[in-house]
């Protein structure tokens, strides 16, 4: 299909918001009818091409495909930019979860954090780390589905040793071992993010509000208690490890006060401190908190915002959607600008609004990038010293080893 | 293997070799040939090693990079797919994909550095143009499975992980790349059949483990061959040859 057709496929309507990389549109997939969303990704600006972040996107989101991952419907240029087609989402959690108008039974709360689970449990089968858990990166569909989404910081884990950068996850939500430091981390990771989000739910505010990196870890040994080594052997090991001053931790009963006994029991195995003995997201969805009464709410029947009407409005609550920087409430990124619900946070910490979200999240996502920069040449050390273009074996040893070859299993099993 | 390769789109994009060795109709019309074809693609898969090992990046993408190269030509045409313009960008962007960046500046001025020929010359927007195009060529498909983690475990599990054996391996598979093979085959297949000709070359006896592995051997051997005779053609890929044969696309003036 020629650039101009596949442009064509889709009806232009209005923007929804500025995004991390480029401009979000809604627009109408003629083929299909369905209503999509657009991001346009710019290249003419960066002279580095296709932007890192939204080439890693890219990448993942089409080898996953999930009832609970957003779907990367299509992809295509035009006009020197490259454009990414996404189903068009309703919502987000985070939407849900500050909506004083919705009251959340414990089954809707069930079926979200099932729903939750449900992708990362996908993602992690797939070796996919998210990295970015939180309430406003998942969206919710006009099915009340709920997707993961944004990919921007998610990555591969395959081989163990490989070194990760710890700046990943909007603060709050980001596992202790990452806060002390650890660059060799895995699904675990995305498992305590998870448990901070379904304490969310519960809630219905932030659990864990770190004001900065140390003061994360105080927030969560304040909740949890100081970790004892028999709790979490490796702990002094990490590259960040600091005492801190002991301090017991608080009955989960005290913590949870509307839980029932089966969601706090899977709230300790996922706030689990040892990573090696955190639940995995697939333990944690085969968790009896999930066959036991209330079962989940019906994704159809789960409440969500009622749409306003208004441009405005619907900019602004389609703009959370889709895409972070406006969105993104840990100070370390920017605050999302909530009038209408002032003070719900509490003691809410002084952020510069001046920051731009889009750009401090693409700032991590370069640093990723560097991160891997140092050990490039690692595997060449090996054979750095072979001239590439002389193959391995020369053709004398060929025909020698072709007889030798052919001799062995004349007759394989 | 990581236990997705079987639900990865790398699975799902393996071809035929008989599908893989199609010379487009436009690219048959200016006399290109399968041997042809074939030469060029070795060629700039030697290419991208080279600059690679100037620039320094990692292995991984170097063999992501050549990957790219060889599915660009399995859907897209010589003759307006320039190799020597494809294949510098296919390092470009597996360097992207595979997590390490490479500046765009860095690889033309390497490319400037190395290769005096006019063919070779492309400038940095030329290179990010032909990044678009190949993401469409790929039709965005990125993630790329490759057999060198399989054969450091698969070594290891047949206790013959010393360093004679592991680098002799490498090396094969190394070559592997001047060849289809990665477009045909899962990675550890490929893996396998490397370890076996390195294991006869060093006259290691483990048909026994290969016997306990639930893999078909004839398959194993096929691809061993397959290495093999590719070792008795690669002396006769030269330069002149190249040449030769990319000038029949009559590319640049």
């Amino acid at each position: 299909m020629s650039e101009k057709k596949i442009a064509d496929r889709y009806l232009k309507r209005e923007v929804l918001g500025e995004g991390t990389y480029g401009v979000v549109y809604k627009a109408i997939d003629i083929k299909t009818g369905n209503t999509v969303a657009i991001k346009k990704i710019r290249i003419g600006k960066q002279k580095e091409g296709v932007n890192f972040t939204a080439l890693r996107e890219i990448k993942l989101l089409k080898e996953l495909k999930d009832p609970n991952i957003i779907e990367l419907i299509d992809a295509f240029p035009h006009k020197g930019n490259l454009h990414l087609v996404f189903e068009f989402m309703e919502t987000d959690l985070e939407a849900v979860i500050r909506d004083r108008n919705i009251f959340l039974s414990p089954a809707d709360i069930k079926s979200y954090f099932q729903m939750t689970l449900k992708g990362l449990a996908y993602c992690h089968k797939k070796w996919v780390l998210h990295r970015d858990m939180k309430p406003n990166n998942l969206l919710i569909g006009p099915d009340g589905q709920l997707k993961l989404a944004d990919f921007g910081l998610a990555r591969i884990f395959g081989s163990p040793d490989r070194k990760f950068t710890h700046q990943v996850f909007a603060r709050w939500y980001r596992a202790p071992e990452l806060l002390f430091g650890t660059k060799q981390y895995g699904a675990a990771v995305d498992v305590w993010a998870a448990a901070c989000i379904f304490a969310e739910l519960l809630t219905r505010r932030p659990f864990l509000p770190g004001a900065s990196d140390i003061d994360q870890l105080g927030k969560i040994f304040q909740a949890f208690g100081t970790p004892s080594p028999s709790q979490w052997p490796d702990l002094e090991y990490l590259p960040d490890y600091v005492e801190y001053q002991p301090a017991p931790a608080q009955p989960w009963r005290t913590l949870f006060p509307t839980a029932s006994d089966d969601a706090i029991d899977l709230l300790s195995k996922m706030f689990t401190y040892d990573p090696k003995a955190r639940i995995s997201a697939q333990q944690a969805l085969e968790h009896r908190y999930f066959s036991s009464a209330p079962l989940p709410t019906e994704p159809a029947k789960l409440p969500r915002p009622v749409p306003k009407r208004g441009s405005q409005s619907l900019r602004a609550s389609d703009l959370n959607c889709l895409e972070g920087p406006t969105v993104l409430s840990p100070p370390r990124k920017t605050r999302r600008v909530m009038p209408d619900r002032d003070g719900f946070e509490g003691n809410a910490i002084p952020v510069d609004k001046n920051v731009h979200g889009g750009e401090i999240r693409q700032a991590a996502g370069h640093y990723t990038g560097n991160s891997d920069q140092f050990p490039t040449s690692v595997d060449f050390s090996v054979f750095g010293s072979r001239p590439m273009s002389r193959p391995t074996i020369n053709s004398a040893d060929r025909s020698h080893l072709k007889r030798k070859l052919d001799l062995e299993f004349q007759n394989p099993e | 293997m990581a236990a997705n390769f079987w639900t990865s789109s790398h699975y799902k994009q393996l071809l035929d070799q008989e599908e893989v060795n199609v010379v487009k109709p436009l690219d048959k019309e200016k006399g290109l040939t399968l041997e042809d074809f074939k030469l060029i693609k070795t060629h700039m898969a030697n290419y991208i090693w080279k600059l690679a090992q100037h620039i320094k990046v990692r292995q991984r993408v170097v063999a992501t990079a050549i990957t790219y190269m060889r599915r660009v030509y399995t859907r897209k045409c010589m003759s307006q797919y320039d190799p020597c313009l494809v294949a510098p960008t296919c390092l470009y962007l597996a360097a992207k994909a595979e997590e390490s960046m490479l500046q765009a500046r860095l690889l033309v001025f390497y490319i400037k550095k190395l290769y005096s020929d006019e063919k070779y010359r492309y400038e940095i927007k030329d290179i990010l143009e032909m990044e678009m195009k190949i993401l469409e060529a790929l039709d965005y498909y990125l993630v790329v499975f490759h057999p060198y983690r399989s054969v450091s475990q698969l070594l290891q599990d047949a206790g013959l992980n010393d360093t004679s054996m592991t680098q002799l391996t490498w090396g094969l598979v190394n070559d592997t790349y001047r060849m289809d093979l990665i477009l045909v085959h899962p990675p550890h297949l490929i893996a396998l059949a490397c370890i076996y000709i390195a294991s006869v070359h060093r006259d290691k006896d483990i048909t026994a483990w290969f016997e306990e592995l639930r893999v078909d051997m004839n398959v194993v051997k096929n691809i061993s061959m397959e290495i093999l005779d590719f070792y008795e053609v690669h002396k006769m890929i030269t330069e002149e040859r190249f040449n030769a044969a990319v000038n029949k696309l009559g590319l640049r003036p």
